[in-house]
């Protein structure tokens, strides 16, 4: 609500000047109430440089969406679909997809990877990974004994995300200034922040300690296949960090004064 | 009447693949298997099959190992290829992913597929005693052009002919790192480790053969060196892996042996001549000679040989080619016809041949290729399993087996 009035404001058709006079103060009203009303809005609209006028609906890939019979419907959903036959659509965005095969971890994770916004190149290499953590681990089932299959993982994707939750750090540092000193203060994590140290030790780690005829997949699959069985230089890491931490548990107070 | 022959296949495929799915504790969701037909028959159906049939049975294998006993009820169905043979026949000659495959699924299994089969019936009815008969297989990238090829190769290796098998004949004519002017004729060009390579996979390939075959006349190599009249062909083969130099020579010394002694009467020796990507022979090529100009391949040994074997002027035998877009040089992606690829000259020098076209996966094809995939375990996604997933791979490889094999290799 709030964002379409600021956008008409800025409409180049151009309201009359009393019109703007008005829709300021609404603007201003409705920020002192914002915070109030919604968990979170923009203080920033690009209004300028968007491509789209705000008459434009933003686009739903979900098939599913799309499938539910009228009935069940809410009256609010009810409308919205109604919008949909008469106004105009954005374009979904390159990421977006409705494949089941889609995973945003996976995506995520993907575009970590990604140099000079070369996205077919990363996502070949985390395809190939994912394949040769596959080959590897059906190749074992295959030749292990018939009590001994059960307990090979052979998923890539289940091995992939096991990695990633093994790398986890479960408390941070930040460098805290106090007295003149600057001090590795041990904090709480956000889940968003954990799962970004955990990609990017992984990336980095394959990046750096990687000789230079081995490819990148085959590096990141062997790094992956040991995070999962809690082995491996990133989770050394994730340690280290841990114990640097609970040294400077005194510290932990800074925090606050 | 074929239609509804093909739906009951069809339901049969889905209950089997309900079984199976129950047999390797992939389960399907029950909803699915209740579309098609009530629970109730479905259970009924797995307690009948665990009573009668102890070891495990499926619908996209077969049992018949021996590519000459296969008809066309085994349309669609994998059977293995031994171990042993897989070794001696094709040292370097199955494509790359297969042999991947072959090394994670501890196992070597191909689909048994109409154009193959097409070409063992001929195989079995030609008359020793005509001209060979050139049959090409063509078709669109990733097809299976190249597996068709290596089922028929081991039909006659199952059969007792000597195979003369060359995996890729795009590599002799590009990429060549050591370039020597011939002793034998000073125009020409050998390449002695290309040469070398293809005389020692050639020897694994046949080894029964290579004392009984004699020479016909006498090979000489430099002024000491030479091949007596009435030696072995091991022995010339072994002359081309010792001396390098001579490596090239050797193969057409070999490759002429064969030609003229095949389909005589007393002899009773068949040769099957095998060329992937037989459009190289025509093509370009992209090594240079010293001045920097392209070398033709009519100039280099190893071509001119084998294109003096793709002439049907030799009886008892046959000769089986495959079109290949995939590594041929200076050709466009999108050309897989015979006439685009071979050329003027090409498709004059082959006529007449016996076309055989290598569609892309019939319905059947794919749903065997699946369910052979998932008794491998190779389809890990846990969406793979159902049937949007199933509907999404169709749609994403379009039924083509090697992007279907690429697809489901990350899933």
């Amino acid at each position: 609500m709030l964002g379409f009035i600021s956008f008409s404001q800025q409409a180049p058709e151009g309201p009359t000047n009393r019109r703007t006079l008005t829709d300021t103060h609404i603007v201003k009203m409705a920020a002192a109430f914002a915070g109030l009303l919604k968990p979170w809005t923009p203080r920033v609209c690009l209004v300028r440089w968007s491509r789209y006028n705000p008459y434009y609906l933003e686009p739903e890939v979900r098939k599913d969406a799309y499938s539910r019979p009228e009935e069940e419907l809410t009256a609010e959903e009810k409308e919205q679909r109604e919008l949909k036959a008469l106004r105009p659509i954005k374009a979904a965005t390159n990421s977006v997809t409705s494949s089941v095969f889609n995973d945003p971890v996976l995506s995520k994770f993907i575009n970590m990877i990604m140099k000079d916004g070369n996205k077919i190149r990363a996502r070949d290499i985390v395809t190939q990974t994912l394949e040769s953590i596959k080959r590897k681990q059906v190749e074992k089932y295959h030749k292990a004994p018939e009590g001994k299959k059960e307990e090979i993982e052979c998923c890539p994707y289940a091995i992939f995300h096991q990695a990633l939750e093994n790398c986890k750090p479960v408390v941070g540092l930040a460098s805290i200034q106090k007295g003149g000193k600057f001090y590795q203060v041990p904090i709480p994590l956000t889940e968003s922040r954990r799962r970004f140290l955990a990609m990017k030790w992984m990336i980095t780690e394959c990046r750096d300690n990687k000789h230079r005829r081995t490819h990148m997949y085959e590096k990141l699959s062997q790094e992956l296949l040991a995070a999962s069985i809690k082995e491996g230089n990133v989770i050394k890491k994730k340690h280290e960090l841990h114990k640097m931490a609970e040294s400077n548990r005194a510290y932990a107070h800074y925090r606050w004064w | 009447m074929h239609e509804s022959e093909d739906i009951k296949l069809r339901i049969k495929h889905y209950r089997y693949s309900f079984y199976l799915g129950q047999l390797l504790g992939l389960w399907f969701t029950v909803t699915h298997v209740r579309s098609l037909h009530t629970s109730g028959c479905g259970q009924q159906q797995e307690a009948v099959a665990v009573e009668t049939d102890p070891e495990p049975f499926s619908v996209f294998r077969t049992q018949e190992n021996d590519p000459a006993c296969q008809s066309e009820k085994h349309f669609g169905q994998y059977y293995t290829l031994p171990s042993a043979d897989v070794r001696t026949l094709f040292p370097h000659g199955l494509p790359r992913r297969f042999q991947q495959q072959v090394k994670t699924f501890n196992e070597a299994c191909v689909m048994v597929r109409q154009p193959a089969l097409e070409v063992i019936s001929c195989l079995k009815k030609t008359d020793n005693s005509k001209p060979a008969v050139r049959y090409l297989f063509y078709g669109l990238k990733g097809s299976g052009k190249t597996m068709s090829l290596c089922h028929t190769v081991h039909f006659c290796y199952t059969q007792g002919w000597l195979v003369l098998h060359i995996p890729d004949a795009h590599l002799w004519v590009k990429n060549c790192k050591e370039l020597l002017p011939s002793s034998y004729k000073t125009s020409r060009f050998d390449q002695p480790l290309q040469a070398t390579e293809w005389l020692r996979d050639f020897r694994t390939t046949n080894e029964k053969f290579l004392s009984k075959i004699k020479t016909t006349q006498r090979y000489m190599w430099t002024k000491r060196e030479f091949t007596e009249e009435g030696s072995s062909l091991g022995q010339l083969v072994e002359q081309g892996i010792t001396r390098v130099k001579s490596s090239s020579d050797v193969v057409g010394a070999v490759m002429k042996e064969l030609r003229l002694q095949s389909g005589q009467p007393e002899s009773n020796l068949r040769v099957a001549v095998a060329v992937d990507g037989v459009n190289a022979l025509w093509g370009r090529s992209t090594i240079k000679k010293e001045d920097k100009s392209a070398v033709d391949p009519e100039e280099l040994t190893l071509v001119c040989n084998l294109r003096k074997l793709m002439k049907n002027d030799w009886t008892g035998g046959a000769i089986i080619t495959t079109l290949s877009q995939t590594g041929s040089l200076y050709t466009s992606k999108s050309a897989y016809l015979p006439q685009e690829l071979l050329g003027e000259r090409g498709f004059d020098s082959m006529d007449p041949f016996i076309p055989v076209s290598v569609p892309n996966y019939s319905e059947k094809e794919f749903e065997s290729c699946y369910l052979y995939y998932k008794d491998r375990h190779w389809l890990q996604h846990p969406q793979s399993q159902t049937e949007d997933g199933k509907k999404e791979i169709i749609f994403l490889s379009n039924r083509n087996p090697a992007m279907l094999e690429r697809i489901c290799a990350f899933l």
